[in-house]
């Protein structure tokens, strides 16, 4: 994921900003964000960036 | 949902049917006649930041990226295997339940071909692709919520892009999108043998 996404998406669950973690980027430091997480700065959920694709799905829809 | 490989319009939507048609075994709904459509209507009206719920391959999402006036095409899904094609296609993917984790009026355009095909619970068959297909017994399980939180997200004079069936209902889906506060008008339509598709242009009344 862009960094940028930071703009467009929330947490899923209260709809606080989340914080970025990054794990993994792939080249330098503008680009794509490939492992990480993401943090909701109200709840404290996590939610893992994996193979550049931030999972927002609510914990209990996280399975499958 | 007809493939434009079959022009017989034998599909009654049964599992099997679609399984002989479609390919199941993919867990990735691929385009047909729905997603077209859809994409032509983006063509029309699409601008600015665009998000595509239910991404599915990312091919409406691709085609919407290049349209003038489009600065950028979010996908989102469910399904981690629709989100994976969809990157794959260069669009920015995000798994997601309808439009959950997006912020209050993120987005001038927001698409959506969802699943729409009444379905008999019983006969549910519980993978990737009823997800993509099975709008529940009425047709209309993932379109009212949909209705119900897509107008927060929505910039203030965007449009909400959405593909209806009759076998859905389409009245019903016009009367619920004015109950959530929607001017609804028809973009485009186009009949098939066994359903008439139209893809709704909604926009908030304020």
């Amino acid at each position: 994921m862009k960094e940028s996404l930071l703009d467009i998406v929330c947490c899923p669950l209260d709809k606080h900003d989340l914080e970025l973690s990054v794990d993994e980027r792939d080249g330098e430091d503008d680009g794509e964000i490939l492992s990480g997480t993401l943090t909701c700065t109200d709840c404290g959920e996590e939610y893992p960036i994996e193979d550049g694709i931030p999972n927002l799905l609510p914990p209990d829809m996280r399975e499958a | 949902m007809p493939n434009e490989a079959d022009g017989s319009g034998e599909d009654d939507g049964t599992r099997d049917a679609l399984a002989a048609r479609r390919g199941l075994d993919d867990p990735v709904y691929a385009p047909a006649e729905d997603s077209g459509l859809l994409a032509e209507a983006a063509a029309e009206r699409a601008r600015g930041v665009v998000l595509e719920v239910g991404t599915g391959s990312g091919w409406v999402a691709e085609r919407t990226a290049e349209v003038e006036g489009v600065s950028r095409v979010l996908g989102s899904d469910v399904n981690p295997h629709a989100c994976r094609r969809a990157r794959e296609r260069g669009v920015e993917a995000v798994r997601a339940s309808l439009v959950d984790p997006f912020r209050d009026r993120a987005f001038d355009t927001v698409l959506f071909n969802p699943p729409y095909l009444p379905t008999d619970p019983d006969a549910e068959w519980g993978d990737w692709q009823e997800a993509a297909l099975s709008g529940g017994e009425s047709g209309r399980e993932l379109i009212e919520p949909f209705l119900e939180d897509v107008g927060r997200v929505l910039a203030p004079s965007g449009t909400v892009l959405l593909l209806v069936s009759s076998l859905t209902g389409f009245g019903e889906v016009v009367e619920h999108a004015v109950d959530c506060g929607f001017r609804a008008e028809t973009v485009v339509e186009e009949s098939f043998p066994y359903e008439t598709l139209s893809v709704l242009a909604l926009s908030l009344d304020n």
